[in-house]
């Protein structure tokens, strides 16, 4: 009796070409409390694109993208993962279907009590019977490919963040995944690792025809990898889909709250100053 | 078998009990393949929870030893029945003291820890990193905490319950005027083999609820950093009151039903 899946990647699946819809969401709604986060949302993602969710603070990217790899059930609506519907799975059939993708943590989610190395070589020792020496060349492959050469031996607690980000796409990368999802890969890094991380992005979309789901709001970056872009609304607009489309279709988009967001700017139709009543009624109660 | 353990695998939920069908459904499935038991982990968990508490269980153990010694000399010395002391101490060490005190011992130094060090890793995300990379932390992180401690508290209260020997032994040359030969033969002895086998017993479940609840208060964290306090706190209090609570049964059982 063997562990289910010991060489990467074994058993029947069905390999994306280009163009074919690897992940489709349906109707996704997520409430806390009564309090929805994410509210009917729907959209498709193509093998081979990079897709990029971006949306202000607290708007529910995190969220959502826990939803996609079945860390959280959502309260209702269906996800279609690799044409499987990942909401009605058990624990168990869902390992098979993480195999097949990685993700890279918004704030790295490194294993601390394990080195760099460590954390990089854990998911292949774990689903591999590939030889020691063999993991160790991967590693420093992809730490390599994150800028970290030489950093093995370093505890994650020694890292700066920037660094832990770096690991943690390294990490994410570490099984050659079909889908990597990731969480602000570039938020705290400086203008060079923001490039070198988005042609990393780049490159295993484009080179190797992986499908890549990136959660970013540094416009720059935005408009540097992405092939479609999903825009998410918060305040008054909380949980629903602003605009979807390619990056033209989004710079073109005259909705104010997007070219707000796009452009950076403090004023518009974002909501960060109360009305002066409103701010007093807020302080000093309804009475 | 195989079917039992994919079924348990299935199970959803973080409830006390799916932890332990999941530990025990991998333990059923270590049974044919040692390596989902993580060999090297478990080991570096036993020296963890195990060797390293020993210094403080055989400062308790002797002090327990010292204590017994002396608080039946003051009554039995009345009764001029000072020759018993050696039988009582090792028959209370051995059915009782022993088992509960090296427990409570391992409850503070361990049990907190392993619910404090799984707590941080809940808050950080770790477990969570786990699940999505397809690692079952019960495989990973309990299984080889599960089997460090099982083993080694028994380990650990035999040695306790020695130690402790040897601290009445001290009292009873040092005070009672006994002869180390007269003292050993009867602390030898009295107990029979069903004494120290039942004190064992014991011992083996207090592993068992000692490292479930730690590793179920740590998987239940939230709540950043007070979480994680407020899990510590729950898995002593939770330990110690179980032990106890077990501790009442199962003397009941031994002494009045077997
Ligand atoms: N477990 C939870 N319980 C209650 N509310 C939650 C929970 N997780 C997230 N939320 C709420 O959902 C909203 C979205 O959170 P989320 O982490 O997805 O934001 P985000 O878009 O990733 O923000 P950021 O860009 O700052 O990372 C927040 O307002 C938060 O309060
Ligand atoms: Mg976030």
């Amino acid at each position: 009796m063997r562990e289910a899946p010991r060489k990467i990647g074994s058993g029947p699946k069905k390999i994306f070409k280009a163009g074919e819809i690897i992940l489709e969401v349906r109707d996704l709604v997520q409430a806390f409390g009564d309090r929805r986060v994410l509210d009917n949302i729907s959209f498709q993602v193509r093998a081979g694109e990079t897709f990029v969710i971006m949306g202000g603070s607290g708007c529910g990217k995190t969220t959502l993208l826990r939803c996609l790899i079945g860390a959280q059930k959502p309260t209702s609506g269906s996800i279609h993962l690799f044409g499987e519907d990942i909401t009605r799975m058990d624990p168990f059939e869902l390992d098979r279907i993480r195999l097949r993708f990685g993700m890279n943590f918004q704030f790295g989610a490194l294993f601390q009590s394990l080195t760099v190395g460590e954390n990089i070589a854990l998911p292949l020792r774990h689903h591999s019977d590939v030889d020691s020496s063999i993991i160790e060349m991967i590693v420093k492959m992809k730490l390599e490919l994150v800028g970290l050469t030489g950093f093995e031996n370093f505890m994650p607690s020694e890292l700066s963040g920037g660094m832990r980000k770096r690991v943690g796409l390294a990490r994410a990368l570490a099984l050659d995944p079909e889908i990597l999802f990731s969480d602000e890969p570039t938020s705290g890094l400086d203008p060079v690792m923001t490039a070198v991380v988005d042609q990393l992005t780049l490159d295993s979309t484009r080179k190797i025809g992986a499908t890549a789901v990136v959660v970013s709001h540094d416009m720059t970056s935005v408009f540097r990898i992405a092939t479609r872009i999903l825009m998410l609304g918060n305040g008054p607009r909380q949980g629903q889909i602003v605009a979807e489309g390619t990056p033209e279709e989004i710079r073109k988009n005259p909705d104010p709250f997007l070219q707000q967001f796009v452009r950076g700017e403090a004023d518009g139709p974002i909501p960060l100053r109360m009305a002066q009543d409103e701010y007093l009624k807020h302080l000093l109660g309804d009475g | 078998m195989k079917f039992v353990v994919n079924a348990l695998r299935r199970v959803e939920g973080d409830g006390y009990v799916t932890l332990n069908a999941r530990i025990y459904s991998f333990l059923l499935w270590g049974l044919t393949n040692p390596r989902v038991l993580s060999p090297s982990l478990t080991l570096r968990q036993m020296i963890r929870i195990g060797v390293e508490a020993l210094p403080m269980a055989s400062l308790v153990a002797l002090s327990v030893g010292f204590i017994l010694a002396m608080q039946s000399s003051t009554e039995l010395g009345k009764l001029g029945a000072n020759a018993f002391i050696p039988d009582l101490v090792s028959l209370s060490l051995l059915r009782e003291l022993g088992p509960l005190l090296i427990a409570i011992i391992v409850v503070g130094r361990s049990g907190s820890a392993v619910a404090a060090e799984l707590g941080t890793m809940k808050v950080n995300e770790e477990i969570e990193a786990l699940k999505v990379m397809a690692i079952s932390p019960t495989r990973i992180l309990v299984v080889p905490r599960y089997l460090a401690l099982m083993i080694m508290l028994p380990i650990l209260t035999v040695f306790g319950n020695c130690v402790g020997l040897a601290g009445g032994w001290a009292v009873c040359i040092g005070t009672l005027d006994m002869t180390s030969s007269f003292y050993i033969t009867h602390a030898v002895q009295r107990p029979e083999l069903w004494d120290l086998y039942s004190g064992l017993i014991k011992s083996v479940v207090f592993a068992h609820l000692i490292i479930t609840i730690a590793c179920y208060q740590g998987l239940g964290v939230t709540g950043g950093a007070e979480g994680v306090g407020r899990a510590t706190t729950a898995s002593v209090v939770y330990s110690i009151l179980w032990i106890i609570i077990a501790d009442a049964a199962l003397t009941g059982l031994f002494f009045f039903v077997l």
